[in-house]
């Protein structure tokens, strides 16, 4: 148990699972990006055409695509995505094949997708609280956000990328080494999940 | 090593353990409390999701039961039908009126469709649907409109069409609280629905008959509004300007 224990430690704290983490998110997020993308173009040629996951009145990306935050910048937030999240997979891929980048380039990493983060869950409590409507592939690029920047956090962390003062860099580095950030990622979904569940519970089973 | 050292570096170690062990227990404290968060968390999920899934069973009950009054001029599938039952073109038009496209058709349309029943080439049959009742911050505007419309249909047909128009025309933001009762009340009373019409709103008399026509129409394959059909076939056109509608009609009712 102890072994087992250990081993599962090891690995959370590898280069394998942490970029692989990072690839799979980001290929999910790349993913929703592209569909969303397509959506906007189909609905910006065709104001009533009906998108694929248009299931109910709640879930509905109709709804979310044609709301003026969903081209807060003037095109489609999606394409966003598609510009940022490849960035991300080539950061994964060379990771995993050995590259090691320098602090500037890792922090200047960090420094950006802190940004995307920050609009990903501007959007989600827009969508949730203002549009009212539920729109799965952007849920998708929630979670896939969350999961790239935690990995990328937790990466920097552990490598003290982030040029912080050296008592935080190691309170930091004990915050992770103990496995504390798995349990607040685990919180942080499941309040997502919780969030989502009583807001639209009645839509999904409606 | 002098004696003295030798205390000095243990105690230095002791007091090293004693600090590596007090943050093992702290670390082993926030790691049962994240644990319990968790716990929480997934209970809230669990209970979260059996109170959705209770409450959805229990409103296709009450709509299945479908006690209540049916409105005058109902038809069997649940629309409201105004115009000669006998004229050449059938045209049913699904409608929510919380629905910001379905304002939009009605906006480009209802003058037209208006002369076109008018004028005896359509029969109009509108299905007010109550199924965008979640988008209105839990004040059911959609159930609150489409029993006033109804309530109309049964007292007051002949106002039926202007209440509907006026109804679109204060259309209120998808998202927000939907127009309150008296707002209602009074874009009724505007297009001319009689003041003891109006007091029925209240009672809502018509809701299980909307609940229940809105559970019947999304069973027949409607996916979404503004959905018209023009003699029972899907309008493929474009809704949203003036024109191509009336286009289809007119040449439904050339065949």
């Amino acid at each position: 148990m102890a072994v087992l224990l250990a081993r599962l430690h090891g690995l959370r704290h590898s280069n394998a699972w942490l970029f692989g983490t990072m690839l799979v998110s980001a290929c999910l997020s790349l993913a929703a990006s592209f569909v969303l993308s397509a959506d906007a173009l189909r609905l910006a040629a065709d104001p009533g055409t009906s998108l694929s996951c248009d299931i109910n009145a709640v879930i509905s990306c109709g709804t979310v695509a044609t709301s003026w935050q969903a081209q807060l910048f003037g095109f489609p937030n999606a394409f966003l995505g598609l510009v940022a999240e490849p960035v991300v997979i080539t950061i994964a891929v060379a990771s995993l094949g050995g590259v090691r980048f320098p602090r500037w380039f890792m922090f200047a990493a960090q420094a950006v997708y802190t940004l995307g983060v920050i609009f990903a869950y501007w959007l989600f409590s827009q969508s949730m609280l203002v549009i009212g409507a539920l729109c799965p592939w952007c849920l998708l690029v929630t979670v896939s956000t969350t999961l790239v920047f935690t990995t990328l956090t937790h990466v920097n962390i552990r490598d003290g990328n982030l040029f912080l003062p050296p008592r935080a860099q190691a309170a930091a580095a004990r915050f992770v080494e103990a496995d504390l950030d798995a349990i607040a990622v685990t919180i942080w979904l499941l309040v997502l999940i919780l969030a989502v569940v009583t807001k639209y519970g009645s839509a999904l089973f409606g | 090593m002098s004696t003295q050292t030798r205390t000095k570096s243990r105690e230095l170690r002791d007091a090293r353990a004693a600090t590596e062990r007090r943050r093992k227990k702290r670390g082993r404290a926030i790691v049962a409390g994240g644990g319990v968060i968790i716990g929480c968390l997934l209970v809230a999920i669990v209970i979260s999701l059996i109170n959705a899934a209770g409450s959805g069973n229990s409103r296709t009950a009450a709509a299945s039961q479908g006690e209540g009054a049916t409105p005058a001029i109902a038809t069997a599938g649940g629309a409201l039908a105004v115009g000669d039952a006998a004229a050449p073109v059938k045209l049913e038009v699904y409608l929510d009126y919380m629905c910001p496209f379905c304002g939009r058709f009605e906006r480009a349309n209802s003058g037209e469709l208006d002369r076109l029943v008018a004028d005896g080439t359509v029969r109009l049959e509108l299905y007010p649907l109550s199924f965008l009742d979640r988008m209105s911050n839990g004040t059911d505007y959609s159930t609150r409109a489409a029993n006033a419309v109804a309530t109309v249909a049964d007292h007051a047909p002949g106002k039926l069409l202007a209440f509907n128009t006026a109804l679109f025309a204060h259309q209120p933001a998808e998202g927000g609280d939907g127009l309150s009762d008296d707002e209602i009340a009074e874009l009724a009373r505007d297009a001319g629905v009689p003041q003891d019409v109006v007091n029925l709103f209240a009672g809502r008399v018509f809701q299980p008959w909307v609940e229940a026509s809105t559970a019947a129409v999304f069973q027949t394959g409607i996916q979404g509004t503004p959905t018209v059909k023009i003699n029972g076939e899907v309008f493929t056109g474009d809704l949203y300007t003036t024109g191509p509608l009336t286009a289809a009609v007119t040449a439904a009712e050339g065949e």
